[in-house]
């Protein structure tokens, strides 16, 4: 299938820098509007927005480092995994999530590690089947077509 | 794997060249359906190298557009300014405060006994020390180069003093809830450091 890669994405190595603030960047935003509307409804009436502000000072910051770990442990995997291997192809992101999902959990003992590692195989394998299925069907509609020719044209003298 | 370890090719008969003439009698023409066959126009047929009638992979290049500036970073608009400055701001946080922790970890647990205990106690003060200062830093880089891009984009002009006021507001935005005294300080901090930065850019790149 994508024989020629992903040609919207920066060359390998530089791209953890890219993914590692893409990802955090992403929690940071996504954790101040989880935690703004945690915070503003956990809040006593008078106390909403000042409860809002200070969950989200505590906790929106913590949820984009974990996103950008993830994101830059991922993507260093990938790249490791690419390199080792010289094809591109969704095993790449699905061993990739296997060693990310390993290496957060190594802290928690060998099961941890081997749970943490088979989900999140198990989930990047459902995200690059979303993903190749919404590939094939963005591009059923675009097939270059050949130009039709007329069969039998009109004669010149009208 | 043939393309890597070479070989290969000469399994594959090139096929000889098919010299495609296109004999073109005017006495014959008649009218314009005469030589405007389809067969003429046969995709196949134009030159046997191109391979146009096999499987080809289109590549969609409208909406990319090529790196801008020279430097190292592959930079084309302000997301990638964005991602790449929040990124190796908030990796070399997470580098220096881990450091910090491991040298702080190390002294702490200088007289344990147990190994175990010891690896633990590192353990616990490099996630303590680095992620701290990692989000600190990475949330005023995200704040900065929002702040930045958006005063590229109204003012229309980028040049240093962009950067500077930048880095106070988001400074200033960062101590927000710790009175007037924490924001100027931490506004000041940030404008030198982002006036720091311009300079180097400007010196090395």
């Amino acid at each position: 299938m994508a024989e020629a890669g992903d040609h919207s994405r920066d060359p390998c190595p530089i791209v953890i820098l890219n993914d590692f603030g893409a990802t955090f960047a992403m929690g940071v935003i996504g954790g101040t509007i989880w935690h703004g509307i945690k915070g503003f409804r956990n809040s006593p009436i008078g106390e909403r927005r000042a409860g809002a502000l200070s969950a989200i000072k505590v906790r929106a910051p913590t949820i984009g480092g974990n996103f950008g770990v993830w994101g830059g442990l991922f993507s260093t995997f990938d790249c490791a995994v690419k390199g080792v291997r010289r094809t591109e192809d969704p095993f790449n992101a699905i061993i990739a999530g296997f060693f990310t999902g390993g290496s957060l959990a190594l802290r928690g003992g060998w099961k941890q590690t081997r749970n943490g590692a088979i989900t999140c195989a198990c989930v990047l394998a459902v995200f690059e089947g979303v993903g190749i299925a919404m590939q094939r069907w963005m591009a059923y509609g675009q097939k270059p077509m050949a130009p039709q020719l007329p069969e039998a044209p009109q004669p010149l003298a009208a | 794997m043939s393309w890597l370890l070479g070989g290969g090719s000469s399994t594959k008969q090139q096929e000889p060249v098919k010299e495609q003439t296109f004999a073109f009698d005017p006495s014959e023409a008649t009218n314009v359906s005469s030589f405007l066959t389809p067969q003429a126009l046969d995709v196949s047929k134009l030159h046997p190298l191109a391979g146009l009638n096999q499987n080809l992979e289109y590549l969609t290049l409208e909406d990319e557009t090529p790196a801008v500036n020279t430097g190292i970073l592959p930079i084309k608009d302000w997301t990638d300014d964005l991602c790449y400055g929040t990124g190796i701001v908030y990796l070399s946080g997470l580098g220096i405060g881990g450091a910090y922790g491991l040298a702080e970890g190390l002294r702490k647990t200088a007289d344990s006994k147990s190994a175990r205990l010891r690896l633990n106690g590192v353990l616990n003060a490099v996630t303590r020390r680095g992620p701290f200062l990692g989000n600190s830093a990475g949330v005023i880089a995200l704040v900065y180069n929002l702040v930045n891009s958006s005063i590229d984009y109204f003012r229309g002009e980028h040049d240093s003093y962009n950067s500077i006021a930048a880095g106070a507001i988001s400074g200033a935005l960062f101590k927000a809830t710790k009175g007037p005294k924490a924001m100027a300080i931490s506004s000041g901090l940030v404008s030198v450091a982002a006036g720091v930065w311009c300079a180097v850019k400007k010196s090395v790149f």
